[in-house]
Order: structure tokens, then sequence, then C-alpha cells
């Protein structure tokens, strides 16, 4: 049996380098990485979707006894289901709210700026995330607060004579503010795929008899369908986690789904925390499933260059 | 081009979109940094005299400076490891011809798409709930680098992508040992890409709250500390100390772009040729 290893390293050695694949040699440099990922994110995540079958002793252990307690518990109230729901609903408001906002955005910079500063107003829609994300958020408090600079505004414009109180501590207030987080996002991922788009595609379609709206519809929208499923996904999902914002510009009105998994965190039941990431987790699964072929990740990182 | 009154009319109108798009971006930094500069404890318009008082007070501020310091702490281990790991892992992402890529490409950009609360909630169960480990900077950093390395391997395989494998060939054909085609020709030119992941990575780190809350035993990293301080009530000096931590970044990315422009230049002057300038710069292009 010995003799057939050198046989192996020698038919490995030969193999043309067209297919440098085949040979394992080249495939180490991936093995710490999916250590790191096997170990810090895969098996974490297989036992929190366990943990949230199990349950805890008084003194807040983790006990492997498997039950249905945890969903059962959490399925019967309904302020829960309610506060899914209004996750859900609130990340969907946010996503079309930030696509209504960045596409324009996105396609200004495209068709009407020179290369010189599109890149320039790219490196300004990132260079906020260079400072405090925390700090950004709470910054905006004083923009929404009854002495705020909304109210100031408004008040300026005529609009109100007493201060309102509805922009902060509300959902009001955290739509405003998650899609003030989240729409670099959507303009970065829509403008990696409008830059890609030949415009003279539009003339073309305009000198064969479409209308401008039909040249839109049907020649450009098919075309960056990825990176508006993209731009989508990258502000839909990350609200679906969202704790920071809700807590600090929301109140007790404001409050997400996130904001359950950091009380039950904090209150030591770990089953029901893990419960509560699973049903986020399937969501963001799915969605990620439904929609793999069209994600492009990269665009993330290749807009802000 | 366009010049009908219609088409200036979309312009005109997009163009004032694009401001007041900018403007809402850039608003409550404006007002962080003007907090910063608040004379009165309660933060808040309209501002009434200014002071530097709240600069001054950092470096005695022990517990913030401590902040600080595990931090940068972090986020260098985090960027050193993340960033090796990260590089080697792009090579046969890109390279290697064989089914298994497109699981390991799905490992790689999940960590991206979840929300770090997740990540956050399996790390404390499995580490803390199951393993019993204690708490630490370790974990945190265990955390961020779940975090930041994908990026890496993102950013190094769209450079690797359009790596034009032809200059490998030729230093191979020169007698070049693979070590030292990897050396003298591969990691120069993917090494904006390397440079890029790494800085990604720091600021990551350095701003991660949510996946730290979950790992961090009781130790303060910068955002923790914002939190509490927050949470509290005491503001000015963090709106200093986030005013100072985005001129600390762009000052790093500012270096970084400078260095990366001066070393394609002096590589440009040695070679005599374009090589090392044809791709830099769009790999998104092949």
């Amino acid at each position: 049996m010995t003799s057939t290893v050198p046989a192996a390293t020698e038919v490995a050695d030969t193999l043309p380098p067209a297919e440098p694949g085949l040979s394992p040699r080249r495939l180490w440099p991936f093995v710490p990485a999916a250590i790191v990922l096997g170990a810090l994110f895969l098996a974490p995540l297989s036992i929190a979707v366990a943990a949230s079958l199990w349950r805890t002793s008084p003194s807040l252990q983790l006990i492997p006894d498997w039950t249905l307690d945890n969903f059962r518990y959490l399925l019967g109230q309904a302020g829960y289901i309610a506060l899914f729901g209004k996750t859900l609903l609130m990340a969907v408001v946010v996503t079309a709210a930030g696509i209504t906002v960045a596409f324009p955005f996105a396609y200004f910079l495209v068709r009407y700026v020179s290369r010189r500063w599109q890149r320039i107003v790219l490196l300004a829609v990132v260079v906020p995330f260079w400072t405090s994300y925390l700090v950004r958020v709470y910054a905006w408090q004083a923009i929404l607060g009854s002495q705020g600079l909304l109210n100031g505004l408004l008040k300026e414009l005529g609009l109100i004579s007493q201060p309102v109180d509805v922009f902060l501590y509300n959902d009001v207030g955290v739509f405003i503010v998650l899609l003030y987080v989240y729409f670099p996002f959507a303009a970065l991922t829509l403008y990696s795929s409008l830059e890609r788009f030949d415009f003279t595609q539009l003339t073309a379609a305009q000198d064969l008899g479409a209308r401008p709206d039909q040249a839109l519809r049907r020649v450009l929208l098919p075309q960056i369908r990825p990176g508006l499923i993209t731009a989508c996904i990258f502000v839909f999902i990350p609200i679906l986690g969202e704790y920071l914002t809700p807590d600090l510009v929301g109140g007790t009105k404001g409050i997400l789904i996130g904001s359950d998994i950091i009380s039950f965190y904090l209150g030591g039941s770990f089953p029901l925390m893990a419960a509560t990431a699973l049903l986020v987790a399937v969501v963001v699964l799915a969605l990620l499933i439904v929609f793999r072929r069209y994600l492009q990740v990269e665009d993330l990182v290749a807009g802000g260059r | 081009m366009p010049v009908s009154p219609r088409a200036r009319l979309i312009r005109a109108t997009l163009r004032l979109w694009a401001a007041l798009v900018l403007a809402f971006l850039y608003l409550p930094i404006v007002l962080l940094i003007l907090f910063s500069f608040e004379d009165s404890d309660s933060v808040g318009l309209p501002v009434r005299s200014l002071t530097t008082k709240w600069y001054e007070g950092i470096p005695g501020n022990d517990q913030l400076v401590g902040a600080i310091f595990t931090s940068v702490l972090v986020a260098a281990i985090v960027a050193c490891v993340g960033t090796l790991v990260g590089t080697m892992a792009a090579f046969p992402l890109v390279r290697a011809r064989v089914r298994w890529p497109n699981a390991a490409r799905v490992l790689v950009t999940m960590p991206i798409m979840f929300p770090g609360v997740l990540i956050g909630v399996g790390l404390l169960i499995f580490l803390a709930g199951v393993l019993h480990l204690q708490l630490s900077l370790l974990t945190v950093i265990a955390g961020h680098l779940v975090l930041t390395m994908p990026f890496v391997v993102l950013i190094v395989s769209a450079r690797l992508q359009g790596f034009d494998r032809r200059l490998e060939w030729a230093a191979a054909d020169l007698g070049a040992s693979p070590a030292r085609t990897l050396w003298s020709v591969v990691l120069p030119l993917i090494a904006p890409a390397i440079v890029a992941g790494a800085l990604l990575s720091v600021t990551l780190s350095i701003d991660e709250f949510v996946v730290t809350f979950f790992t961090i035993g009781p130790q303060l990293t910068l955002p923790i500390y914002f939190y509490t301080q927050i949470k509290i009530g005491v503001t000015p000096e963090v709106n200093a100390v986030a005013t100072l931590l985005l001129l600390a970044t762009i000052l790093a990315f500012s270096l970084a772009a400078l260095l990366a422009s001066a070393i394609g230049r002096i590589r440009r002057a040695r070679l005599g040729s374009p090589v090392a300038d044809s791709h830099s710069y769009s790999w998104r292009d092949s």
C-alpha cells in the first residue's frame, strides 16, 4: 500500500497548471479562514439553534433538556408577535424609503457628474461611517427632540406654534434614523449597478419610440435588478437585528425585535434570547436563499473605493 | 447633450436632491462636532458659548483613555489576524476550480449578511453558555474577527480576480520560485486591497458595539464607554472623542491613499513601464 503514496504525489505534480484547483496543496490557504468561521460563526449559530430548545436552571445555567416551551411561550405572547410584525413592517418601509432616496441620488451621480466628482461624492457618503455609529445616532436626539432643530425649523416656517413631540422616542424617530443609517448601503450598491449600465441603450429605446418612463422601466430596470435587490437586502436585513437606534431614539414606544433579544440577554434567559434570534435568523436565511442569485455583496465594497 | 428646458429641469431637480441627501448625511456629524465645543454640560441646541475643555479633559480621564487603548489594541490584533487569514483565504477562493468554492463563498459572505446581534447571541451561548469560557478581550477579538475577516476576503478576492496570471507565469519563466513570485510580483500588486481590507477591519472593529456587548467581560471598549456615558447622560466628552475619531480616520485613510499613490509612482519609475499600473484601479472591468 505504501507504493501508492509516491504515485499519487507524482500524479499531482504532473497535473497541468491549467487545473490547479484539483491539487489539495492549493486549498490549504483557506483552512485558517474555515477554522475561524467554523468555530466562531457556524458552531455558535448551530449551538444557538439548539439552545433555543433548551431550558435554564433557576441559577440561569443552560441545561440541554429538549423542549418547545420557549417557542410556546414567545408565540403565546400577543405583544411578541406584534413586535415581530412591526419590525418586519419597519424594515419594509425603511427599505422602500431608502431606495426612493438613493435611486435618484445614484442616477444623478452616474449621469450628470464627472468621474472625478463621482468619486468625491461617494467618499462623502462613506465618511460619516468613520466616526462612532453610536454618537451619530445619539446626535439625532438634538435634531428630533422637542427643543430640537426640526421643531425649530417648523416653528420658523410657521407650520407649528408649539414644539411637537412626534419625532423622538417613537417609531417616527426610529424610521428617520434607520433611513439615515442604512441609506448609504443602498446608495453605494445602486451606484455600482447603475455605473455598469450603458446609458446609450436608453437613447436607443427612445429612438425606437419608447417614452422615457417606458425606457427606464423596460430597459434600465431589468438590467439593474440585481443591484436593486442587493440594495434592498442590505437595508432590510440589518434592521431586523437593530438594537441601538430603537434604544437611543425610539424610547419604549419605538422598540424592535432586536430590543427584545437584548432584554432577554440582560435578563439572563439565554434560551428565550436564542429562540428570538432564531426567528430573526429564519427570515434572514429565507431572504438570502430566495435572492441568492441576485446578491452582489462585492458592490458594497466596490462603490466606496 | 441635454439642453431642452425639460432636461434642464430634471437635472436641476436631481442636483437639489443630491444636495439634500448630503445635507441629511452630514447634519448629525456637524452637530456632534459643534456639541463637542459646547460649554454647558447638557448637550443640545442652542449652543451658547464655545470651549475646548472637553478635549483638554480627555487625557485626564483614566476610564476613557483605558477604553481607547483597549479598542485600539483589539482593532490592531483583529486587523492583523483577519488580514492575514482573509488574504490567504482569497487565493483558493478565486483560483481553485473545484466545486467547493461555492460553499466557501457562501460561508464567507454569511457573516457579512447576518445582523450582528445574531452573531453576538451565537458567540455568547457557545463561548459562555456551553464552553463556560470567561468573557474577556479574547472573546471580543474572536467576535470582531468573524465580522471583519470576510470583508478582507471579499476585497482581496475582487483584486485577485482582475489579476493577470501571465505576470506570474512570466516570473516563473524567468526562474523565480513560487515564494519569490508571490513576494515580489503578486503581493505588491494586491497590496492596495490588503491595506484597504486592514483599514476597513480597524474601522469596523473600533466602532463595533453589539457583538462587543455580547462578548465582553468587565473591560470597556470605546463604543461600550460611549454607550454607558450616553445612558448616564454625560456626553460633551463623548462628542469630543467622536470628533477626534473622525479626524484620526480621515487622516489614516488620506495617509494610506497618499502612500499608495507614492508607491505606485516609484514602482512605475523603476519598471519604466505601466505594468504595475494596469491592474491597479479597475478590477471590476475583468
